[in-house]
This record gives C-alpha cells, structure tokens and sequence, in this order.
C-alpha cells in the first residue's frame, strides 16, 4: 500500500494546526506542508505589537522550525503552489515541481486587500500581513513622524494604536470604502472615530483620496479632498482577500474563498479548506460564512485535519456570533478593545 | 705477470708526463688486471683525443657497477650517480648545458634491469647523449651474479641450477625503441670503439654503444675473452646501417657482429 | 559595522560552467575589495562529467580558511547540489533555477530537500540566459547576475571581469555573456526588490592594492618562474599536475622547457643533473612519486648537488587518495632516504607563501647545495586566494651559487671541508676545476674513502651545512600576547590558517591562547620553538595526518606531553573544530 501523503497549503494558524493533526490522527502518513512564506508560522495579530517593541520576534513564532522537523512534518518554506490538479491529486509548485497528494488541506489565509481607487498607489502603500512586511515598517518607521492610516479593518486599529504608543502622529482616513470582510456601519464608524480622536488621531472621515504624490525618500504628500497633508508612510488596511489565485484552473468550487461544507470538506474529494481562506456552509442559516482570527483558524485547521484523517467533525457556530457584512457572513472571535 | 707496486707507479708517472694521455685522472682504474673495460677506456679516450674535445667541456655520467667506477678514472666532469640512473641525470646535464659533450656509462645490470626503463625513453627523447652499455652480462661488483643478458643457464652462486630467464638482446631493444643511432662494440677492438664514438659524438641525437666485454673474475664459460674473440666479427662489408628493418633482420640472425649497425639518415 | 565573511558555493554538473562563474564570482569579489579563500572540487573520475563545486570564503578582514558552513548556495543542477545542503548553515540563502525544462516529479527539485530555514530563491537562470542571448550556455551567468541582484553587489565589477575573460572571444561571446548576466540581475531587481542579502563591498583601500587571483600551484609555477627556472622535469601525479601544466604554458616563453619524463626517478635525476650543469630545475609530485625520489634525494645530499622538489601531498599511504588533502608526507620529506640525510624542508601556510618559498628554495638549494624539498598540499595547491601583487612579484633573482675562487684552478677540492661545511662549488664546462661527483663517501676532492675519519668528518660537513641554512630560512612566526599562555597552537602547511583563525576567535573570548607557525620543517629553529613552548602550559599541534607527524618532529622540545589534534578525512581543518579543542583542553584545565 502506497504510504499516504497529506499535504497543507500554507503555514499559518490554520495550517499549522491542520499539519500537527494530521501527523497525530495519522503518525504513519507523510505530512507535508508548502508555504510562500520564507518564515516559519507567523501569528499576524501581534505584528502591530512586534513594531511597537512589546512583543518578540520569538513570540511572534510561536512554533519553532525545528518542531516540525521533530514531529516529523516536511515544511517546505518560500515555495508556492500554481496549481492543484485534484484528478491526478497533484499540487504543482511554481519551480515546476509536482507532488502527489493522498489528502490536501487548502489554508493560505488571505493577503492584503487594496481597492481598485488605490492600486495606482501601491508603492506608496504599506501593509502588515507577514512578517516580512515589517521589514519596511522598520525600516522606514525611526525616520517617519507622520503616518496616514487608510481603511479600518481590526489591524489597521492595532496598528495605530502601536504607532501611537510610539509617538507617531497618525491621520487615520475611515473612507468607508468597500473593503472586506470587514465594514463598519454609521454608529460603529462614529464610535470608532470617536475614540480615535480622543487619543489624539486626526480622523480624516469620511474624506476622499485625491492623490498621493511622493515628495523624497518615504515621504508623501497626500491630498484629501482638496486638502494637503505631509506624511511619512501610509498604511493601507482594508483586510484580507483569500490568496486562492493559483486554484482558478483546478475545478474547485470557489467563491471569494473555497466553498466546502460543514466539515470543511471541498467540492473535490481529499481537499478541505481551513481559516481564512474556507468560505464555510452553515446548514442552519443556509448560507456560507467565513472566520477571522488566530483561534478560529486554528480551530477550522483542526477540524479539517480531522476529517481529512477519516474523522467526522462538524465546525459549530452560534448563529448569533455571525454577523452579516455586505452579503458575507462573518464570524470573529477576537474584537480588540481599543 | 705480476707487476709490483714501485714499477706501476713509476708506468703511470711517465704516461702523465708524456700528456700522451692526459685525460686519464690521477687514479688508478680499480678493474681487475685484464678486465675488457682496459680496452674501452682506451677507445674512449682515443675518441675524445682526437676530436680534440676539451676535457672540462665533457661530463661523465655513470652508473653503479664496475662500469659505474669509470667517474673516477677519467680527467673530465664526472658524475657517480645512482644504480640504474645515469641516462635522466645525462639528460639533465645535456639541456642545461648544450655544450657540454655528455657520457652516460653502465653496465649491463645498470642499464637493462634496474635502468632498463629509461633506455626507450632517451631514444624517444632522442636528446645528444652518447650511451655506453658495456655488457659482460655478470655482475661484478656485487661478486658474480647473472644479468639480464646472462645465457640460459648461467650458473652462480644465486644461480646454482644455472638461470631459467631468456637474455636481452640490448641492440636489439636499441634499434626497437628508435634509437637514431646504434653501435655494437667489442671491448677488444678499442680501435673500432674509437671509430665509432667518433661518429656516434658527431651524431646529433642519442647515440646507444653497446659494447661486449668480459668479466674475467666471476665468468669462466659464457662471455669469456676466448669466446667473445672467436665469434666476434665486423658487419659485412656491404652492411648498409641506414636500413632500420634490415639492421633489426641482421641483429635478429647475427649476434656477434660489430660496427655502427643503424645509423638514421 | 560588522564585517562581511561569507561563503558562496556554486554546485553543478560538468559543462554547467561552475568552474568557470566561480572563477568570475571570485575575481569580481576581488575586485569589490574582498579577501577570498576559494576551494573548488571537480569530478575526480576521468569520464569527464560529474560534479562540480566551487566554494569561495570571502570577507572584509584577511580570510585563513574555509568556514564551516555554506551561507549562500547556487545551483546550476540541482541532482548535484541536494548533496551540498548538509554544508549550509543558518538561514542560508539558496539560489536555483526554477524553470526546468518540464516539470519534475517530487524530490527532484533541490527546494524538496532543503531545511525549512532555508532562503529559497527560484530564479530562471536556463530561460533568462536563452532569452538574453540565445543559447542556454550562459545560464552560469545569468545565475551570478541573480546573485548579484539579490546582494546588491555593484555590477561594475562582474562587468570588469567578464569583460576580462570573453574580450579575447570575440564581440558576440562577450555580448551573449554580458547580456546572460544582465538578464539574471535584472530578474533579481524587478522580483525581490528590496536586495534581500546585502553585501556592502569593503571601503576601497586608501592604497589601492593591485590583487590577483592564483591557486597554490600556479603561485608554486609562479614563484619557480620568477627564480629563474630553466627546466622542469615532471611526471603526472595528482595534485601536482596543474603546476607542469601552468609551466608548460609559461615556461617555454622564456626559453626554458617542460618535459615530461617516464617516471619520478628520472625527473628528479634530470632536475640533479640540470642543477649539477648549473641550471635552475624543478621537479613536482606528490607521496607515491616522492617516495620513489628518496634514493635521488639523498644522492642529492651526498653528492652536494642542489634540487627543488615540490611535494604535492595528498592521502597516503601508497597510491593513498590521490584527490583528498592530507600532511602525511612529513616525515617522508624530512627523513625520506638511505643514510643520515639531511635536507631543507619547508612548508608554505597560504598561496602568497608558496610564491615566495618556492622563489627562496632555489636560492636556498644553490647556495646549500642541497635538496630542498617544498611541501605542499591539495588544499594548498588547489585553494585560490587572492594575493596583493606585491607578495608575489618583485623578487630579484638571486644566484645562490658560491663559485670557487681563481687561485683554486688546477688544484681545486670539490668538498673542502669548511666551517660552514659549504665548499666552493664549480660547474662542468669551467677549465680546470674538474672533479667527479658520487654518491659515494668520498674525500674532499671526490674521490670514494670510506675510511673512519672521512665518513665522520663528512657526515658533519653536510650536517652542519644544513643547520646554517637555519640562517636563511623563514623563522617561526608567533601571533599571541607576551607573556605566559594557557595554551599555544603550533601549525604547519595548509592547516596554518584554520589555527591562526581559531587561536584569534579563543582569544577574542578572552583565552591566553597563541599561535606559532611553523614554516621551516627541516632544519628546524629549535631556539623559537622551545622558547615558544616554554611560555605555553599547554601546546596544541593540530595537523591532517594520523600519527601527528609534526608533534613527533618537535614534540620533544617542549617540557610536557603536547596535545595532538589528528584527523584523516581527506579534507582541510576548520577554525572551528580546532577552536572547539582549544576551548575543550582549556575547560579541562578548569575544572
């Protein structure tokens, strides 16, 4: 008998946590995960904290690499995945190498999301999703003064709130733009821009981008509605899109993210999807929703790991924790005091 | 005839102030009374006379043996070497200094065992050194034990039961590894030794001598002066030494022949 | 700032052109004001193909050894260069092409069998090299432009060596490696922006430095060139070969000549002969081809002739590993022969000294009318450097030779016996100082005597000429602190520089620890090393050979038991693993 192989895509909470399952649900199987991250297991959620100095580098990965190593986990780091081909259950990776799957766990979580009005901007823009992206943070950080916040998701509230105790001075620009999967109704924009204020955030609500034009080195003239202001770096945090790109030609039912049922199953057999990537079928409210967070990710990676061993586990959520935004059904486990 | 001490001193003293043969050194040649290396010496020295060569213009490269002690007995650079060695120290000599005129001399133990493997190799090289192999097929120095060109048995005292081995034919393997320039001599012609060293000098190339002799000591039966005198002969009048396939035929059927046997045009 | 020191490890197949952008990597690093060490392996087989790796330490202060581990990796055939991965260190960047001709199976590809901590970097060095200048040729290029790109290396300096080593190929190769290069730094730009390994190139020295990238061997060819060589005797053996062959090339331009003779006997009778007409020889091999010279050497010592012999060690005994390093050879050079023998023997620690000993040893043989044996090693001969013009250029010729005077013409005495035990020395063609040379015991005038009082007296003449040459030989060289030591390191050959690294890294850690290098294996400076020996509690002699040939050589002269460090793997001592016996001894002591 062929030895089995499981496969994760993707080395975040979900992933991880999908990967250690696998290996203790199936010690006999190969497990292997494939991540384009050159890092090891990078927990998102307290990169704000990282760059305000608060918290470690050790901290921020909470796994170390030579754990996999120890439970006998092949961790592919810096490769991605091009193409699934669930028919002859192969991955493809970009270096034109292919290997065979007996199980896959899809959990590549999401990457940055910048709106289309913005996009012209990207250079200009700076983001905090992997670690990676705290190289520029750090580097550009020690000689900026003032920072332009765009979007408003939960990260871009950490972040400011890193910044600040820094002694930055922040503009925070609550467009109110569609961004995903958060959106903030009237009364929660108010009261977010409200508390903002009062810890000394130039709120710019409600304004419109107009330009952005780069003066020197880092630095940026941004113009708001006819209104100029001179910052060092912009952040633009407009949550997460799930970065299920290279999935388009492998025939899996997708949606903004892979669409699987209750038990994180896929369209295809063998394949789960698990975080932030896993649009997920909730039988009572007849309707897909999506999770965000470390503890649901690693709850969802769990699940499907389980599953994807033989096991039959359902993802439970109170309906009453789903909460609608712009037709997406979002559940979020951790909401930050600010 | 035994010629004491006071009387041979007296010999030598009056050769040296004759100058008749001053490219003899100060000491004595060691060889036993009668030894055939007597008559190549002379040749020799014939030769270098009367090409009227300067005596610190020729280096004497020899081997060890009997043959080997020849270093000493002669008034020109000398160099003793090592058994076996003496062609690669001649090549030294002979492209560091072109000028020098280069002797290389050994024995038949010298030259066809432990040496035996540089001879193809000058004669590849075919660098100007004048080799002289004198072949007794004994060796002598170490008290009589058979050589690679000794006779099917050969009886010495490490050979009892006389020597199973097949002899080499050093002429023979002279003209095989393309030597350009080829001579068998007999010790006791030293007038046809000097004859064909002069040419053989005058021969712009490795020239390869090989030269019968005895060793009256320690061979009572096979290359005895009587027997060498009886069969050795010069090559035939009409001999033709520029032909290398008709000198190997004649060296093939003729073992006793004398004279420049290849000669190349 | 912290300096750089880094090692590059370029793996492909034969034909990849490894060698070759290792050659470039290394002169455009040189070029850039970094010190380099490099070492390449090349397929051992005679087939021609097989693996091929160049390994280059490169940094801003002097480098003395090869490092431990890889910190960058190139891969130009990936089946090559999964078996370099257990070289690299920490994070170490790997640089491979991404865009095989068709797609692998699982395994294939070096990324399936790096370490997770692994920086991968997926470049199409085949496709950016054919698309640049069609032909997949120049993807070595193309893959040093990437790396380039990655490090933020100023291209200027991969131009000037390109430039360098195509010109001559005319137009069209230049431009197609150029453009291969190019294309690979161009890649890098535009995919990692940010230069994910920056290399800061050292300050440009205040003095420029002229530096010139030359392997053991072609600084031995160098060195013997500069002596004024005339003739070179050789038979193939590895590691020697490349130094004939350098020759071959060099030495014919200035009038010499390189033959190649039937075996090592006759080339080191040949280089007798050559020194005996008055001519500069050499001769080079390794153990096996030394071992057959013993009975040449010391009819060399005996007849008072001079000779150079390079040799070449590699792993022994017998036929041994002819392509692994070893120092094995010591007691072979310095005892190696029939009789009481005695000879110059003496090891170059690093590729600017086996220019300069090699020089000296010529100078030395003539005027000690010896043998002087040159000790290299595979490591040595095969290890590129890069050397400040100056250490390897600019020596005089010296003639070594002491003629004898004019008042000695018609009586002249070959082995006069002097208090320097050096006799006047006259060469063949010159009238009236004729005399025999033999290997015999012999008088003063050369003639065999093997009576009691002229074998004593001969013995002595040659000894105590060879105890002079102490004079002029390179004395021991120490590198530590004045005063009492915890433990000296005492090294020799290609193992020199990992000690003195060692001894500099356990003294940074605040150990009284030094280093004396020991150059002169034969004879000896006996007073340095005992005085050396005295300050140190301890003494340390790491070296590649299993008995600890060097410790058996002056071991005696310390007035304890001295450590030794022996290790016979066919490959050269690290820093490291000598530091770690150095810090391992020193705790012992603590505790």
């Amino acid at each position: 008998m062929r030895e089995d192989h499981f496969i994760v895509i993707g080395n975040g909470p979900a992933g991880s946590q999908a990967a250690f399952t696998l290996k203790e649900k199936a010690p006999e199987a190969r497990v292997t995960i494939v991540t384009k991250e050159r890092e090891g297991c990078c927990h998102s959620h307290l990169l704000p904290g990282f760059l305000a100095g608060s918290i470690s580098e050790k901290k921020v990965f909470a796994i170390s690499l030579d754990h996999y190593t120890k439970s006998g986990i092949k961790l592919r780091t810096g490769q991605s995945v091009v193409d699934v081909n669930p028919q002859r259950k192969e991955i493809l990776l970009e270096h034109k190498e292919t290997i065979s799957y007996s199980g896959l766990i899809i959990a590549v979580g999401g990457r940055p999301y910048i709106p289309e009005p913005l996009l012209a901007y990207r250079e200009h823009l700076c983001t905090l999703k992997t670690f990676q992206d705290t190289g520029t943070w750090r580097q550009l950080l020690p000689a900026a003064d003032s920072i332009l916040i765009m979007g408003g998701d939960l990260t871009s509230l950490a972040v400011t709130k890193s910044l600040l105790a820094l002694k930055k001075k922040i503009y925070f620009m609550l467009t109110g733009e569609a961004f995903w999967p958060l959106r903030f109704d009237k009364a929660l924009q108010e009261e977010v821009s409200g508390k903002l204020t009062k810890r000394g955030v130039t709120v710019l609500a409600g304004n419109k981008l107009v330009g952005i034009e780069p003066v020197r080195s880092g630095s940026c003239r941004v113009y708001v509605d006819g209104q100029k202001i001179k910052v060092d770096m912009i952040g633009a945090f407009f949550g997460l899109v799930p970065d299920i790109g290279f999935l388009r030609r492998s025939g899996l039912q997708l949606d903004r993210g892979v669409l699987v049922d209750e038990y994180l199953c896929s369209s295809h057999e063998g394949i789960c999807a698990a975080g932030d990537c896993a649009q997920i079928y909730h039988p009572e409210i007849k309707d897909y929703w999506v999770s965000i967070g470390t503890k649901n990710a690693r709850s969802l990676g769990k699940i499907a790991a389980v599953n994807l061993a033989g096991g039959r586990k359902k993802t439970r959520v109170d309906r009453e924790r789903i909460f609608d935004i712009q037709g997406v059904k979002v559940n979020t486990s951790w909401w930050m005091e600010f | 005839m035994k010629t004491s001490g006071r009387i041979l001193a007296q010999k030598v003293q009056d050769i040296q102030t004759s100058g008749r043969l001053s490219i003899r050194s100060a000491s004595l040649p060691t060889w036993c009374p009668g030894c055939g290396y007597f008559g190549i010496h002379q040749g020799l020295n014939n030769a270098i006379q009367q090409l009227s060569l300067p005596h610190h213009s020729i280096v004497t490269v020899t081997g060890i043996g009997c043959a080997g002690r020849y270093a000493f007995f002669n008034n020109t650079y000398s160099f003793h070497v090592t058994h076996g060695r003496t062609l690669p120290v001649a090549t030294g000599v002979k492209l560091a200094n072109p000028a020098l005129t280069v002797f290389a001399i050994g024995g038949d133990g010298d030259g066809l065992a432990i040496g035996g493997g540089h001879l193809p190799h000058m004669a590849r090289r075919n660098i100007n050194v004048n080799y002289l192999l004198f072949d007794n097929s004994m060796y002598g120095l170490t008290k009589g034990q058979p050589s690679p060109s000794s006779p099917v048995g050969t009886k010495t005292k490490v050979s009892p039961a006389g020597t199973f081995e097949m002899p080499l034919n050093a002429s023979l393997l002279g003209l095989s590894y393309g030597t350009t320039f080829a001579a068998r001599l007999f010790a006791g012609d030293p007038e046809s030794i000097t004859q064909a060293l002069i040419e053989g000098i005058r021969h712009e190339g490795f020239s390869f001598f090989h030269i019968y002799t005895t060793c009256l000591t320690f061979d009572k039966e096979n290359k005895t002066w009587e027997h060498l005198k009886e069969r050795v002969h010069p090559l035939p009048q009409k001999y033709d030494c520029s032909n290398l396939s008709k000198a190997m035929a004649h060296i093939l059927e003729d073992d006793f022949s004398t004279g420049v046997i290849y000669k190349k045009s | 700032m912290p300096g750089v020191d880094l090692t590059i490890e370029i793996c492909g197949m034969s034909g990849d052109g490894t060698i070759a952008a290792g050659t470039l990597l290394n002169e455009a690093l040189s070029g850039a004001g970094f010190s380099i060490i490099g070492f390449d392996s090349y397929p051992a087989e005679i087939r021609g193909f097989g693996r091929c790796v160049t390994r280059s330490r490169f940094g801003t202060s002097r480098m003395l050894a090869l490092s431990d581990h890889t910190h960058v990796l190139i891969s130009l055939d990936d089946q090559q260069a999964i078996s370099r991965i257990s070289m690299l260190g920490k994070n170490a960047k790997v640089l491979f092409d991404n865009k095989p001709a068709g797609t692998v199976q699982e395994g294939m590809s070096i990324a399936a069998h790096t370490a997770p901590d692994a920086d991968l970097y997926g470049m199409p060095f085949t496709d950016l090299a054919s698309e640049a200048a069609g032909t997949t040729r120049g993807k070595n290029l193309a893959a040093l432009g990437c790396f380039t790109g990655l490090a933020g290396i100023d291209p200027r300096f991969f131009y000037t060596v390109i430039e360098k080593k195509f010109r001559a190929k005319g137009e069209t190769v230049l431009n197609a490696n150029l453009n291969s290069f190019n294309a690979g730094l161009t890649y890098a730009h535009t995919h990692f922006e940010d230069a994910p390994l920056v290399i800061t190139a050292p300050a440009p020295e205040k003095k420029k430095v002229q530096r010139i990238m030359l392997s053991g061997n072609a600084a031995i060819a160098r060195g013997a060139l500069d002596a004024g060589l005339a003739l070179y005797f050789g038979y193939p053996i590895t590691p020697a070969t490349p130094i004939m062959e350098y020759l071959a090339k060099t030495l014919p331009q200035k009038g010499g000549k390189v033959v190649q003779m039937e075996d090592e006997i006759s080339s080191i009778g040949a280089v007798l002969g050559s020194f005996y007409a008055g001519k500069r020889a050499m001769t080079a091999t390794s153990g096996p081809g030394l071992a057959l010279m013993a009975e040449m050497i010391s009819l060399g010592v005996m007849s008072e002739t001079p000779a150079v012999i390079v040799d070449a060690q590699r792993g022994g005994p017998s036929t041994g590993l002819p392509t692994k390093t070893e120092q094995s050879d010591l007691h072979a050079a310095v005892f190696g022969g029939p009789g009481d023998s005695p000879r110059i023997v003496i090891a170059p620690t690093d590729v600017a000294e086996c220019y300069q000993f090699t020089l000296k040893s010529f100078e030395l043989a003539e005027k000690y009318q010896t043998p002087v044996i040159v000790l290299t090693d595979f490591f040595l001969d095969n290890r590129v450097e890069n050397v400040a013009a100056a250490d390897i250029s600019g020596k005089k010729r010296v003639d070594g030779n002491i003629y004898p005077p004019k008042k000695e013409q018609g009586r002249y005495q070959r082995y006069l016996v002097t208090p320097s035990g050096i006799s006047p020395r006259a060469l063949p063609g010159s009238e009236g100082y004729i005399y025999p040379a033999t290997g015999l015991e012999h008088t003063e005038a050369g003639l065999p005597d093997y009576s009691e009082p002229v074998h004593m007296q001969m013995n002595a003449k040659r000894h105590t000429k060879i105890r002079q040459a102490l004079a002029d030989l390179p004395p021991p060289k120490e590198f530590s602190q004045k005063g009492p030591l915890d433990l000296g390191v005492i090294a020799w050959g290609s193992s020199f520089g990992a000690a003195l690294e060692a001894v500099l890294k356990a003294r940074k850690k605040g150990l009284a620890v030094g280093a004396l290098k020991v150059i002169s294996l034969f004879p000896y400076h006996e007073e340095q090393i005992r005085q050396f020996m005295s300050r140190c509690r301890r003494v340390l002699i790491p070296e590649l050979n299993f008995q600890g040939q060097l410790a058996n050589l002056i071991g005696h002269l310390h007035h304890g038991d001295v450590v030794r460090f022996n290790r016979t793997t066919g490959t050269p001592l690290l820093p490291s693993e000598i530091l770690l016996k150095i810090q391992e001894l020193l705790q012992k002591d603590n505790t």
